[in-house]
């Protein structure tokens, strides 16, 4: 029972560790925290839901088009509406993507309803048995995915030349600048793939939890404990820190019940933030430029 | 030092004229309009509460205090809970105010510590973690059933006034007390505290007292007008009470009308309370879809506010940057 929660615990922690990394690297990069982020995940699971519907089309290999959908969105909202903000106070971008959140869960009610949706695949409920344990192939398909998207993420930061420019610009905007990155440019390219890898979570997500217009809301408070646990800005902290936030959750709700889960993760978070804001693994990041 | 960074000495006779009129009118209000008006206006003041007791923490300190819809619970629950054991509305309500003082205290002592972004979802975490608490504790307050408050024997059309003129009140008093922030000199500490905490550390400020002070002002009159509320709508339940989009409406309102002004948040709370009235009617299914289509265009086009507007207008000088 013990081994089966962790290794659960685990898998959905993977999950929650490529939903957090868009999110942490626009509040690390620009340091806006994007509450549409929740709205993004969501819209990516109505992009697999919607190609599973009508095409049958199964949600792993529709990942691209989420990705490439939310690219789009998440690019053009920087370029239009944020990087307007940005430019007299970062903490508008707090309301203002709150009502994009809102705007896009009403706009996804209008279009789907507000009805709970699921994906059912053909190998939805079967399981791979090891020993004792059972593990569900759907969640080691989205756990592999999951890593690999993050992992993919990371090269892109580290190895390309757009990578070095985001990275660059979170570090020292007007030293960018001096190298010719214009860091509007970049804090749309950032945004763009903040957005893209969200949709990608989406994707993942459709797989396993009821598909409604709030389900991002769900997920949004597991990114923000992520992101503070990991040290924000990091791909490779929120990958751990998803990973144990997943471990926390599932033996919270192991010794303490199901209902205690969320109270267990604001106390963590809240710990966090006042002993050590950088995060359990960051240094001192980018994002404070308040 | 009063009225340090202020042209004029007081008040321009027009605008006086014009505050005593809506004042007047206020006043009469539940003599004179129908239930439902009565009800739309009581919303306005139950918000304009919430706008003006953000505006003393945000505005006025600095510190963005995101998840302010906690205190909105703790006094919709304490009220509730202080009537469910029997104690009359009066002193139910006004209990709510020590309450609200000792989490401001209790929790501003390691919470104002963080800056900026930090303070802002930590607030947040503060109110999901005391929705959580609320429903997990359940016993006297209902859990996540809820909580009936007992119903008062004089019938609700007299309820719905005194509701009407409590509030009213309420108002009233955190209106004077951000005017008195505005003028005096504490007004003038926290402003320093929020252009440059250091600098007013370094000016002799106790800079920790104040932002404790501020949030404990901020926090007691956002309760207050939560446990009006509670005994308004009689039925209270976590989600409704602790409910984040209670401060961000109030976030948006004191945005809308101009923060760090004294009757900004007012402007803006009867505007957007309004607006979104008109749309709930001709518009019941994309309502939200417009109030966030209607934040969007606030915060892109006029981060500085109504007010601010208008006096830009009259003034005809180039707006000067308020916000951080």
């Amino acid at each position: 029972m013990l081994f089966q929660t962790i290794i659960n615990g685990l898998l959905l922690g993977g999950l929650y560790a490529t939903a957090t990394i868009g999110f942490s690297m626009v509040w690390g990069v620009m340091g806006v925290i994007n509450l549409a982020h929740g709205a993004f995940i969501m819209i990516g699971a109505y992009v697999g839901y919607w190609a599973f519907a009508h095409f049958g089309l199964d949600p792993f290999l529709t990942i691209p088009l989420s990705m490439a959908v939310l690219f789009v969105i998440g690019y053009l909202l920087q370029e239009l509406l944020l990087n307007r903000v940005m430019r007299t106070s970062l903490l508008l971008s707090l309301i203002l993507t709150f009502g994009l959140d809102m705007f896009f869960i009403n706009v996804v009610i209008l279009l789907f309803s507000s009805d709970f949706h699921s994906v059912n695949t053909s190998y939805t409920g079967s399981s791979l048995k090891v020993g004792t344990v059972f593990i569900p192939y759907v969640r080691l398909l989205t756990f592999t995915f999951a890593l690999i998207l993050a992992g993919g993420f990371y090269l892109f930061l580290r190895r390309t030349r757009a990578g070095h420019a985001i990275l660059a610009t979170a570090l020292d905007k007007e030293t960018a600048r001096l190298m010719a990155i214009n860091p509007f440019r970049v804090y749309s390219l950032t945004f763009g793939a903040g957005a893209a890898l969200a949709g990608a979570a989406g994707s993942l997500a459709s797989m396993l939890f009821p598909i409604s217009p709030i389900m991002g809301r769900e997920f949004i408070g597991a990114v923000f404990v992520i992101t503070v646990l990991g040290g924000i800005g990091s791909v490779e902290g929120c990958v751990l820190a998803g990973l144990l936030y997943g471990l926390i959750q599932a033996l919270a709700s192991l010794v303490l019940g199901v209902s205690y889960q969320n109270i267990v993760a604001f106390i963590i978070f809240l710990l966090i933030l006042v002993l050590r804001p950088q995060g359990l693994f960051g240094k001192r990041f980018y994002g404070e430029i308040s | 030092m009063a009225g340090f960074d202020k042209k004029d000495a007081g008040p321009a006779l027009p605008s006086i004229v014009l505050g005593a009129a809506v004042l007047v009118f206020l006043i009469l209000a539940p003599f004179v309009l129908s239930n439902y008006w009565l009800r739309v206006l009581t919303s306005i003041l139950m918000y304009g509460i919430v706008a003006q007791g953000l505006n003393i923490i945000v505005g006025y300190t600095g510190y963005h205090a995101f998840g302010n819809s906690v205190f909105f619970g703790i006094g919709a629950y304490s009220t509730g809970v202080g009537m469910a054991l029997g104690l009359p509305f009066g002193l139910a309500l006004a209990l709510t105010v020590p309450v609200a003082v000792v989490v401001a205290v209790m929790v501003g002592w390691p919470l104002l510590r963080l800056s900026g972004h930090y303070f802002a979802i930590a607030t947040v975490a503060l109110n999901m973690a005391m929705m959580e608490m609320v429903i997990n504790v359940g016993g006297i307050t209902g859990g996540a059933q809820g909580l009936a408050l007992p119903i008062n024997p004089m019938g609700p059309a007299m309820l719905y006034k005194i509701i009407y003129l409590v509030m009213l009140l309420i108002l009233a008093g955190a209106t004077a007390t951000v005017y008195w922030l505005d003028r005096g000199s504490l007004g003038y500490a926290l402003r320093a505290l929020r252009d440059s905490e250091q600098g007013a550390q370094v000016m002799g400020i106790n800079t920790t007292a104040m932002k404790i002070m501020a949030w404990a002002a901020s926090g007691s009159f956002t309760a207050l007008a939560g446990g009006v509320w509670a005994y308004w709508f009689t039925f209270i339940e976590p989600s409704s009470a602790f409910d984040i989009n209670i401060s961000i409406k109030g976030y948006v309102m004191m945005l809308m009308g101009g923060l760090g002004t004294v009757f900004g948040p007012l402007i803006g709370a009867a505007f957007l309370e309004l607006f979104a009235t008109i749309i709930w009617g001709k518009f019941l299914k994309i309502h939200l879809l417009l109030l966030g289509m209607l934040i969007v265009l606030v915060v892109t086009l006029m981060p500085q506010g109504l007010l601010h507007h208008l006096r830009w207008f009259k003034r005809r000088g180039k707006p000067k940057e308020v916000i951080r």
